[in-house]
């Protein structure tokens, strides 16, 4: 123990880097994925059906291709088009772009669980639709949202270390790194795995306290 | 329908006609309203009572007709000799000009009860938070809830929720409220708060539409009485002579049937 503790000293630095790398791709795609989400759970319902098939064939696309398939298609395919994009940014956009499609379609269904009675009422006080969308059923539905995309958020933390395999120096790809000097895989890579369970925990912690938040209001 | 009234009515209903598909649902419809009229709609389900209503504001299209609310022709307009439904803003300015209360009282969930008359105040009128708070508290307090300003509708009774979507509605001062089985869906004990509430508001002379199938409180607070049948209007009188001798063997009928 005393060996794994005098190496992880030495090892801070990386694998504290690995660790702000991780959170940083991982709040970056989970913004980006929630934007996106958004106007796509939005069009998926709302939008005629000319323009809600472009969203739902990228919603489908995004939810039945690997995850792993997805970094590597960001990380080559910019590249073929001559496009200059760094590991880690090619990173945060699958990872934004898988979120998307998911928070999107978890989206749609919160929006279609709400009654038709609340448009028609907020109808019938006079709010345009854009009103509706914003004071009526985006709040609603995001509340309905909460607890999966809680888990969206979840995925993507433990998604991040598929970036190791286009060399971005997050948590996992620092873990492998500080274990090729001194040897300690099991060590290192338990370490590695509660850092990781450490963050979800936090997480879902805070999706909890967010939802009876919401709940005792209702 | 009166004739001898040169006062323009509020509310002027046309040969409305409304179809889903194949099926016709109002055959023409003609009704007008006076400014402070209480004018309520019977007949049996399926008889285009509910969907009248919901023609009126907007929230269905209909395929003839004309709806004319204080001289303005609402939901279409005609161009270059077609008749074109409006546009989203202009429909939201036109339903503002009405009040709808609901069978199911469609209150927003997440709002309180004065967050609730108050969206429409803040976002339509463009009041300010203070200026609307105000307004939504002298509504509630209309309709007894002054003690329940902060409440979610998950915490009061269907009664109570139904009060506040009549302040809800009443809030917005429109020309005309429409009122939709706005007991239907209320426990039997319930029923009654509610429809003092309703009474006392045309006393104070709003203009009301009602739809219901509560034949005492019909009688109690209209100043005229229609009667619909099949997407038509049998026939339309005063209480009096709605629930008087002399009426017709259909109307007759629906009285005796629709008597709990």
């Amino acid at each position: 123990m005393d060996a794994f503790l005098a190496q992880l000293w030495i090892a801070r630095w990386p694998i504290f880097d690995g660790f702000l790398m991780t959170l940083g791709i991982s709040a970056g795609a989970i913004v980006f994925g929630t934007i996106l989400g958004c106007i796509v759970g939005i069009q998926l319902v709302f939008a005629p059906l000319w323009l809600r098939l472009p969203f739902r064939a990228y919603v489908d696309i995004m939810r039945g291709t690997p995850l792993l398939v997805l970094i590597l298609a960001a990380f080559y395919i910019p590249a073929v088009l001559g496009l200059s994009l760094s590991a880690a940014h090619a990173g945060t956009l699958a990872l934004g772009l898988f979120a998307g499609a998911h928070i999107g379609e978890l989206l749609r269904g919160s929006l279609q669980a709400i009654p038709p009675g609340q448009i028609e009422a907020g109808r019938s006080i006079g709010l345009t639709f854009p009103q509706i969308l914003a004071n009526v059923l985006l709040p609603q539905a995001l509340r309905i949202s909460l607890p999966p995309w809680i888990n969206t958020g979840v995925e993507l933390i433990k998604g991040s270390s598929l970036l190791s395999m286009i060399g971005v120096g997050e948590l996992l790809l620092k873990t492998q790194e500080v274990i090729g000097r001194n040897f300690m895989t099991i060590q290192f890579y338990v370490f590695a795995g509660v850092l990781y369970l450490v963050v979800n925990i936090a997480l879902d912690l805070l999706g909890k306290s967010m939802e009876r938040r919401l709940g005792a209001r209702q | 329908m009166t004739t001898t009234d040169t006062a323009r009515p509020l509310l002027d209903i046309r040969g409305l006609r409304k179809n889903f598909g194949a099926v016709e649902i109002l055959k023409g419809v003609d009704l007008s309203l006076r400014p402070k009229d209480v004018v309520s709609i019977i007949g049996s389900s399926g008889s285009g009572k509910t969907t009248l209503l919901r023609c009126v504001n907007l929230l269905e299209e209909f395929q003839g007709g004309d709806i004319i609310l204080d001289g303005e022709t609402i939901g279409y307009k005609t161009v270059g000799g077609k008749r074109v439904r409006l546009r989203d803003a202009e429909l939201s300015r036109q339903r503002a000009m009405t009040g709808m209360v609901f069978q199911s009282f469609n209150l927003f969930p997440h709002l309180t009860a004065a967050g609730n008359v108050m969206l429409g105040l803040r976002k339509v009128k463009k009041l300010g938070k203070e200026e609307a708070f105000v307004i939504a508290e002298k509504w509630l307090n209309r309709v007894g809830l002054g003690a329940r300003l902060e409440h979610y509708p998950s915490q009061l009774s269907g009664g109570q929720q139904q009060r506040v979507a009549i302040a809800r509605a009443l809030a917005m001062n429109p020309k005309l409220v429409l009122l939709d089985e706005v007991t239907s869906a209320l426990d039997p004990e319930l029923v009654q708060e509610v429809l003092t509430t309703i009474k006392s508001i045309a006393d104070d002379g709003a203009t009301l539409l009602i739809v219901t199938h509560e034949m005492r409180f019909a009688r109690e607070v209209s100043s005229r009485i229609v009667f619909m049948e099949q997407g038509r209007i049998a026939e339309e009188g005063t209480p009096a002579e709605i629930f008087g001798e002399g009426r017709s063997q259909r109307l007759n009928e629906f009285l005796k049937s629709s008597r709990h």
